[in-house]
């Protein structure tokens, strides 16, 4: 087959996956980010029972296939009322999952902000609060960056789970043209590539924003 | 859940184990292997290792599985799922594994290197009492991690069909609806397997550490 007539074909298909590929991945690591920082923020509160608690969480989370939390919320949730659309349900479980690994990821950067910083922060007369969101985070988020960067990978080549729940992107695309077709791996192939380029463009952001913030000390 | 359900997810996470063990080993030889090729001379074969490694590590598993459980009935090979299934986890891992290998050979330090040089040792000596003791310790952490990540990844076959603790789980939901107990049963069978790695990883760490290591990474 000609390379425009395939295209005409089963262009649309790939390309309805790809952004919902990509829409999926942007929505849980900014979800997966943010849940990071609220553990971090917990485990800086400093109360042994908010740690003892954050711990137990990502150990449960480091241990247990991701596939695990998306049928639980994907096939529990409905049970207890909450009947929402498979996307979200996969994106939550998504970003409870990788939320864990980003805390662990800003926790190591946490380490590396100097004791000093604290000091000069109280004598400034700036509040908890005001040290975290001023001082902490945007020190913390960029020193992650790097590690941010491998994380979001993950979470966009997990994304391909969610087609076992049925929601539209490139992996559930590609098992349907496969079922329509009755082509082989043909489509695998065309949807691997898919992924490599957006696992590119990812590495790519980051660097580019890595380059750009990261300053010297 | 019923007792008998109990006991089948139980046999689940011991096929979801096998599969994993198989995976582990082969994917440890895969990972030598390419290992081997990145320190070629040539530049082309180091290429051709850099480029594998981007292609396996860039696509999701569930993706590799699908191609691989479509791409050998279509090169006329009739394997059954478990074959498949190790097949998917070992590519997988291999590349994983590759680059954790490659990774303790590049820490060895220099004088490592010029003292067995200098006493002459043989390329296989230098390979056996040198290079691997250093490697094993080096990359023993980073070697369990990925260990770890087998098991985890072992669930995605579920999706195309092969029988393990995830499909177990789904073919009980199905049948009493009992979604959390038995989600969080499976949940359970698979925080044992991933945790005892783990830990038996860093007990592993400890012993091999303890014997006068000599020979601290570069």
């Amino acid at each position: 087959m000609r390379l425009t007539s395939w295209f005409a074909t089963y262009g649309p298909s790939y390309l309805n996956g790809l952004v919902g590929t990509a829409l999926t991945a942007l929505g849980a690591s900014i979800g997966a980010i943010l849940w990071g920082c609220g553990l971090l923020l917990v485990r800086l509160a400093g109360r042994r029972w908010g740690s003892g608690v954050v711990d137990a969480y990502v150990q449960v989370f480091r241990n247990t296939p991701v596939l695990l939390p998306i049928y639980l919320i994907y096939f529990g949730f409905p049970l207890v009322g909450l009947s929402w659309p498979a996307v979200v349900c996969g994106g939550l479980a998504l970003v409870l999952q990788n939320g864990a690994y980003v805390s662990e990821i800003l926790r190591g950067s946490f380490k590396a902000i100097e004791r000093v910083q604290f000091d000069a922060a109280r004598s400034l007369g700036l509040s908890p609060w005001n040290t975290f969101r001023k001082i902490v985070l945007p020190q913390v988020l960029v020193y992650s960056l790097p590690a941010l960067g491998n994380q979001v990978i993950l979470v966009l080549k997990d994304t391909s789970l969610l087609s076992a729940i049925a929601v539209t992107e490139l992996t559930m695309q590609a098992k349907l043209l496969t079922e329509q077709t009755g082509a082989a791996y043909e489509a695998f192939l065309v949807v691997a590539l898919l992924y490599l380029a957006l696992v590119f463009g990812a590495e790519l952001a980051f660097r580019t924003a890595h380059r750009a913030l990261h300053w010297s000390r | 859940m019923d007792g008998g359900s109990l006991l089948l997810l139980v046999r689940a996470a011991g096929v979801s184990l096998l599969l994993a063990v198989a995976a582990v080993v082969s994917g440890t030889g895969l990972g030598i292997a390419l290992a081997g090729l990145a320190f070629s001379g040539l530049a082309i074969v180091r290429a051709i290792y850099r480029a594998w490694v981007y292609v396996v590590r860039g696509m999701p598993v569930l993706v590799l599985a699908l191609l691989v459980f479509y791409a050998l009935p279509a090169m006329d090979l009739q394997t059954g799922p478990y074959v498949a299934g190790v097949l998917v986890l070992a590519i997988y891992v291999g590349a994983l594994f590759a680059e954790v290998f490659r990774g303790g050979v590049l820490a060895i330090p220099r004088a490592q290197w010029e003292s067995a040089k200098s006493l002459g040792l043989p390329p296989w000596a230098m390979l056996s009492k040198v290079v691997i003791p250093l490697v094993a310790r080096y990359t023993l952490a980073p070697y369990v991690n990925v260990c770890v990540m087998t098991v985890k990844a072992s669930s995605v076959l579920s999706i195309i069909g092969v029988w393990e603790l995830t499909f177990a789980a789904r073919e009980i939901i199905e049948r009493t609806l009992a979604v959390f107990t038995v989600l969080g049963a499976a949940g359970a069978l698979y925080f044992v397997l991933c945790f005892g790695i783990d830990r038996t990883g860093r007990w592993l760490e400890r012993r091999l550490m303890a014997r006068g290591f000599v020979g601290e990474p570069a």
